[in-house]
């Protein structure tokens, strides 16, 4: 806040600062070209200097008359010095007893003021917006638009002048009308008033000019700039424009049949212009609030990344549009930090139509959560609105948005701004961190939800079902190591049937047959505890058993099979073979038969 | 093997758990082809409202919005749109949204409503899956669940965008019978609760609740013939009831009507019988047997004949609404067509084709029957619900269109619990079938091994005890019959099934993809080189309309373009899709069907600005007004018929013509000129001649005509949506002055000076004007020549 009222004081500081006019300088020659092809008026003076004073001066001023006061949009000087471009300090002043003229206060270098009886040369370039004037102020749809300019056929200035002429350039033939004012020339749509002699400070005389201008004429009244800026590395730009066409507005009809059909139809009406996006941006969206604008395309250019935006219907003096325009850079190319200091270097405004005029701008810049210490720089006057926070996903205490407004801002003014800020690396867990926790709490609950029992009566039946499973899943772990216990029986059978070793077969036997009767035990002990809870398993089990003792007896059949037969040879080929595969068929019954059993018992 | 012996149940609840999830997501997935070909945007007509609607309680608050007066509709009348809308679909998604930011995340509303449907359908099918599980068996619910993820009869209703009461209602349908009909098999007044919580629910969503407030009541009144009362039926139906009616009463639009329409008298009167068969069943205690049953039959028949004479008696007097025209047209397919022309020019109003249903519910139209003859052989009292909610469903689908989205949850259902019999039969536990088919069986296998298991092991997963004993018989028949067909059949029935539900999936996703994907304000064209043109004009107009008229203009149209307008273009407009008055719309039809000056009368008396007509004659766009204009005439000849005749629009053989041929009335009629203004000069290409239209295919018959009363305010690209603005009366009548008799009254001195300057500066450029003057003398024909 107080950074805001040092701001808002300098610029009041800086706009009632006033100044002299030093009559002992006075103007060599001035040669002011003003082009009024597109809605823009812009200027171009090239003036020489004359010091007549004894002493150097460190400033002179630049003045606009009364009538285009308002209009200013945009002054720069700049001085050749050398051959090279010596861009000039410039700022508004008011002058006592000229308050209705807009004064600006042009600093030369403190290490190179004019000096006593020289000449300096200055090019003053300014831009008017909203100069020029329809008239008639309605036409029709097939007539051309016609513009009235309003002027001064005298260069204007607080200084005496010795020789000036002011050149209007048109940009066209089509020239209706312009004040006769002698001298003056028209040759292919340029006007050139004088070259005059001396004249005095403040000369006027009003001129005007009526001439086609079919340029288009969009004025942006309303421009939210949003740029989010993400350490993951993104810097999300979204742009909300308020358009409207403020040339000649249309009167009648507008016929869609002469549009398509006729070449002069709608000369003055925008069909759609361009906009230059950063090389390096991408996903670029064009849309208003029912939704996508599908009428526009995308060129990637060397240099920038061209937007052809038609808006949904063309644009007719008078005509208004909205949308928003958005897309994405990324942050590496902007943002350049060393340790927790940061630097935020992007376009304040940017690029949306060729010779645009935005009436009123509001920027914001929204830093990632937990950035503090906020230091902007920028080169334009702006109006710094109080600091806000803005919540967007997973956001606990809000991001730092910084709001910006400036008014009347045209092409000229785009330029970068700096925001210097600091942020502790550890934030960068912070929101990984809150989705952990999110999924650790919600597992949590689900577990505690479903292992602990929140019923309000006693469920008997329940319990009693618990306690069966668990006897259930102890016995069917037992049974699970029985059967592998068969199935490592089976396998040194296999073994002995090939090696005929009885010696190392009995060894493995004897360690299966003790296993065996462990886990025969086991099932029996928790048979008996299941005979309490329910009669119908436990007569299933007992089934289980019956049908497993078989299934050892067949064991002990195929062991006596191989040691007393087919070891001692008492058994031919043929009778052996169809005797173990019987008795593998039977093996194989039973344990289909457990198995058939078992899944009942699921 | 032998760990999913050991641990089935854990298995078990994996693989319902997965395959609930694939069919959420894969429901939701084939929900988003027009979000990824066109973009995230409201479809169509009516979800334009309940947007507009969503977005207005979003941002003025729940009170406000029930108290909304909305004057930008139905002009000079207005619309109480809190008391003439189910506020359940608002409601929802606003509380989606409240939620959404108040966790920070700042989804924008129209994103919640585009995707609202096919989240819900998700739950539609998980619903579904619990309410076959009940009636049936896991695996059943399985099918049924991925049936009705997919199935076009339901997608039609809720691809994303299609922001409109079905496609939560459908959810809630489900979900009430599913409690229901756990309710009936507890008889705990917990589950009757939430039945009546979710029949609350229903209300509030859609005016299908009245669906349910008879089906349930029918099936109790079966039940209750059946000589099936219980006390589980009356507490579940007793409890159900009132706290329904008194939920139901509690959303504005529906107030009182639960006690005064006929509509809802049937289950007020089952309710009166519940009660008389439990005072029976308190006598039964006290009598022999066989004297009851007797007496319990016949004392049935008379209360029920008795409530009957109550209601019809209620009726005539007055106390109760008779039915209204829309229930009358369920029961006659041609009363809509005879007495309320407005109901039966919309589309989805009509009679559905046999066509339709094939298209819409492909292999499960012809396999529901198997499921229903199941329910119908394996009966209890769930069984019977489905068996009276597939009946009831069926017949409504075959009198409209719409009402197919009713059949659809009970033909999955149904057919759900036949695939699970086939595959119960034909894939039993048998080693070498499993081997013999491929992976894709190994997904079904799970379901079917679960059948049997869990008909065992009913105590683990806290199924009443009733069940069991049926299952455990019927799968022992099953083995029976499994192993008397051999493993060949087994496994060519196995394949060609599979085969079947495989070709069902490519059909739905084709339907899904072609015909129920177009958001209908976005067209989208295919030239010759593949590439796709999109034809943007209805929003083009409508942002016009927005942008670059008052902002309390009041646009005239006819009533399909109503939400619209008032939803992109936000004006006001005289008619629109809630039609609810059907004198307003007559009087707009008779606007556009009768000659310009007629025309203006009305629309000066209505207080018109703008008036749009879609028209599609120059890209061949079939849905135009001209296509819909005989409904208009139709509609209009019902309130006016001394103004107003249809015959007057056709020509003397009978036909709708819009060429040379066609009626005078027809060709001086506002909605004609409105479409064709200027369209006799448009040559759309080479080979037809000027003011040839492509929808009709025809030259049309009056083409040099003027407006005197409208003007063109606006036409899109394509000439699909055309805007005429409606002359002030000072602005055409006045009589024509030639330039030389034409007087200025009273000039003022400033006038003179400007004048007099002027002609000064005329003499000073004397000279380029004379030079002006003669060139285009000299060289007029050369000029000519060159352009």
């Amino acid at each position: 806040m107080i950074s805001l009222h040092l701001f808002l004081v300098a610029i009041f500081i800086s706009t009632t600062y006033s100044v002299e006019v030093n009559p002992k300088i006075f103007i060599n020659n001035v040669e002011c070209l003003v082009d009024l092809s597109t809605q823009l008026v812009k200027g171009e003076c090239r003036i020489s200097l004359e010091n007549n004073d004894d002493k150097p001066v460190n400033y002179v001023l630049y003045a606009f008359e009364p009538s285009i006061k308002s209009h200013v949009s945009f002054v720069s000087v700049h001085q050749v010095f050398e051959s090279n471009r010596l861009s000039l300090n410039v700022k508004p002043v008011i002058q006592p007893g000229h308050e209705d003229k807009q004064f600006y206060q042009i600093d030369f270098n403190a290490s190179r003021p004019l000096k006593s009886k020289s000449r300096i040369p200055l090019v003053v370039e300014y831009i008017l917006t909203n100069a020029l004037y329809p008239h008639p102020e309605e036409i029709t749809q097939k007539d051309r638009q016609l513009m009235m300019f309003y002027g001064n056929a005298y260069f204007y200035s607080p200084y005496n002048s010795l020789k000036s002429s002011v050149k209007f350039q048109t940009g066209t033939r089509r020239i209706e009308d312009y004040t006769n004012f002698n001298p003056v020339s028209l040759s292919s749509g340029d006007i050139i008033y004088g070259p005059y002699g001396s004249l005095e400070p403040f000369a006027y005389s009003q001129i005007s000019i009526h001439y086609d201008n079919n340029s288009p004429f969009l004025k942006v009244t309303k421009l939210t700039r949003t740029i989010e800026l993400s350490h993951w590395g993104n810097v999300a730009v979204t742009e909300v424009i308020d358009l409207i066409h403020h040339g000649a507005k249309l009167k009648g009809s507008f016929s869609r049949y002469d549009y398509q059909r006729e070449t002069n139809s709608g000369l003055s009406s925008v069909k759609s212009f361009k906009m230059y996006l950063p090389a390096s941006a991408t996903s670029v969206y064009y849309r208003d609030v029912i939704g996508n604008i599908s009428t526009s395309n995308q060129r990637t250019l060397l240099d920038s990344v061209e937007l052809d935006i038609r808006p949904r219907f063309p644009l007719f003096g008078g005509w208004k549009t909205h949308y928003t325009i958005g897309y994405n850079v990324p942050a590496y190319e902007y943002l350049f930090n060393s340790g927790e200091d940061y630097l935020l270097k992007m376009r304040l405004i940017d690029h949306l139509y060729d010779n645009m005029i935005i009436e009123d701008m509001t920027v914001r810049i929204i830093l990632p959560e937990g950035s503090v210490d906020l230091d902007l720089k920028t080169n334009n006057a702006i109006v710094r609105l109080p600091d806000d926070l803005h919540f967007t996903y997973l956001d606990t205490i809000g991001r730092p948005m910084i709001q910006l407004k400036m008014s009347n801002v045209v092409e000229s003014h785009i330029s970068d701004f700096e925001l210097k800020y600091k942020f502790p690396k550890a934030f960068m867990f912070h929101e990984p961190l809150i989705v952990i926790v999110a999924i650790y709490i919600l597992f949590l609950t689900v577990i505690i939800w479903v292992r602990l029992d929140f019923s309000i009566a006693k469920d008997g039946h329940s319990e009693t079902r618990q306690r069966i499973s668990g006897i259930m899943s102890a016995i069917m772990h037992h049974i699970d190591r029985r059967s592998s216990i068969f199935s490592s029986w089976d396998e040194s059978l296999n073994k002995l049937k090939h090696s005929k070793d009885i010696g190392a077969y009995n060894t493995a036997v004897k360690q299966i047959q003790a296993d065996y009767k462990n886990e025969s035990t086991s099932i029996n002990e928790l048979a008996t505890k299941l005979k309490t809870e329910s009669v119908e398993l436990t007569e299933k089990l007992n089934e289980i058993q019956k049908i497993e003792k078989n299934l050892k007896e067949l064991f002990g059949q195929t062991q006596s099979l191989y040691t007393d037969k087919l070891i001692t040879g008492k058994v031919g080929r043929n009778q052996f073979v169809d005797l173990d595969n019987g008795l593998k068929r039977k093996k194989d019954e039973c344990q289909e038969k457990i198995n058939q059993l078992l899944k009942s018992l699921n | 093997m032998k760990t999913l012996l050991t641990n089935p149940a854990g298995w078990k609840s994996l693989i319902t758990f997965a395959i609930l999830f694939l069919a959420w997501v894969s429901g939701f997935s084939a929900r988003l082809f027009a979000v990824i070909r066109f973009e995230s945007i409201i479809h169509e007509f009516d979800p334009w409202f309940n947007y507009r609607a969503t977005a207005y309680m979003v941002q003025h608050g729940f009170y406000n919005f029930l108290n909304w007066f909305d004057e930008r509709a139905w002009y000079p009348l207005g619309r109480i749109v809190g008391g003439t809308v189910y506020p359940g679909l608002m409601v929802t998604s606003g509380a989606i949204h409240y939620v959404l930011h108040a966790l920070n995340i700042p989804v924008h509303i129209r994103d919640i409503c585009v995707f609202l449907a096919p989240i819900f359908s998700g739950m539609t099918a998980i619903s579904t899956y619990f309410l076959t599980k009940e009636l049936w068996s896991p695996g059943a619910g399985l099918f049924a669940c991925c049936f009705i993820a997919i199935v076009p009869g339901y997608i039609s209703r809720s691809v994303a965008g299609s922001y409109d009461n079905e496609g939560i209602a459908i959810f809630a349908l489900q979900f009430t019978y599913y409690l229901w009909v756990k309710s009936i098999k507890t008889g705990s007044v917990f589950w009757s609760v939430l039945t009546a919580l979710s029949y609350f629910y229903m209300v509030s969503a859609w005016g299908g609740y009245v669906f349910i407030i008879n089906l349930i009541p029918l099936h109790v009144f079966l039940l209750l013939i059946m000589g099936r009362y219980s006390y589980r039926l009356f507490t579940s139906y007793t409890v159900f009831y009132i706290l329904g009616l008194v939920l139901s009463m509690q959303i504005p639009f529906v107030g009182f009507q639960p006690i005064r329409t006929s509509e809802h008298m049937a289950a007020s009167g089952v309710f009166a019988l519940v009660m008389a068969a439990g005072a029976f069943n308190y006598i039964q205690t006290r009598i022999t047997k066989a004297e009851f049953k007797f007496i319990f039959i016949f004392a049935t028949l008379v209360a029920s004949g008795i409530v009957l004479m109550a209601v019809i008696g209620l009726t005539w007097a007055g106390v109760i609404a008779p039915w209204s025209g829309r229930f009358y047209s369920l029961w006659d397919t041609t009363y809509a067509k005879i007495h309320i022309p407005i109901i039966a020019s919309v589309s989805e109003h009509q009679p559905t084709t046999w066509f339709s249903f094939f298209f819409d519910l492909h292999i499960l139209v012809c396999i529901f029957p198997a499921g229903l003859w199941y329910c119908i052989q394996e009966y209890n009292d769930e069984r019977l619900f489905v068996v009276l909610y597939a009946l009831s469903a069926v017949y409504f689908a075959g009198v409209m269109v719409r009402l197919m989205l009713t059949l659809t949850p009970a033909v999955c259902i149904l057919s759900g619990i036949a695939f699970s019999k086939i595959f119960e039969n034909y894939l039993k536990e048998d080693g070498p079938v499993v081997s013999n088919v491929t992976k894709s069986v190994e997904e079904k296998q799970p379901v079917k091994e679960k059948t049997p298991s869990k008909s065992s092991q009913s105590s683990s997963s806290g199924k009443s005890k009733k069940k069991p004993p049926i299952i455990v018989s019927s799968s022992v028949s099953d083995n029976s019959n499994g192993e008397g067909v051999g493993s060949n059949i087994r496994s060519i029935v196995t394949i060609s099934m599979l085969l079947v539900l495989m070709m069902f999936v490519v059909h739905c996703t084709w339907v899904t993809s072609n015909a129920y994907s177009s958001p209908s304000i976005v067209l989208a064209s295919f030239s010759n080189d593949g590439s796709r043109q999109i034809l943007d004009d209805f929003r083009e107009a409508y942002y016009w309309l927005s942008q670059n008229t008052d902002n309390d203009a009041r646009v005239m149209s006819w009533w399909d373009y109503g939400y619209q307008i008032a939803g992109m273009a936000n004006r006001t407009t005289l008619v629109d899709n809630n039609t609810w008055n059907n004198s307003h719309i007559a009087l707009v039809g008779k606007a556009m069907s009768s000659t310009e000056p007629k025309a203006y009368e009305i629309m000066t008396s209505l207080d018109v600005d703008y008036v749009l007509v879609i028209f599609g004659g120059v890209i061949g766009y079939s849905g135009d007004d001209i296509n819909k204009f005989l409904w208009m005439v139709r509609i209009a000849e019902g309130e006016h018929p001394k103004d107003i005749r249809e015959s007057d629009y056709f020509t003397e053989r009978g036909e709708f013509r819009i060429d040379s041929q066609g009626s005078p009335t027809m060709l001086n009629c506002l909605m004609y000129k409105l479409s064709y203004y200027r369209f006799g000069d448009l040559k759309l290409d080479f080979r037809t001649p000027a003011g040839f239209d492509r929808t009709r295919n025809a030259v049309i018959g009056n083409q040099n005509f003027d407006l005197t009363y409208l003007e063109e305010a606006y036409t899109t690209e394509h000439w699909l949506v055309r805007i005429y603005r409606v002359k002030k009366p000072d602005e055409f009548n006045r009589p024509r002055i030639p330039v030389l008799d034409r007087k200025i009254r009273n000039p003022g001195a400033s006038a003179v000076s400007k004048k007099s300057a002027r002609k000064k500066k005329g003499i000073i450029q004397g000279k380029p004007v004379v030079v002006k003057g003669k060139k285009p003398k000299a060289t007029n024909t050369y000029t000519n020549g060159i352009k």
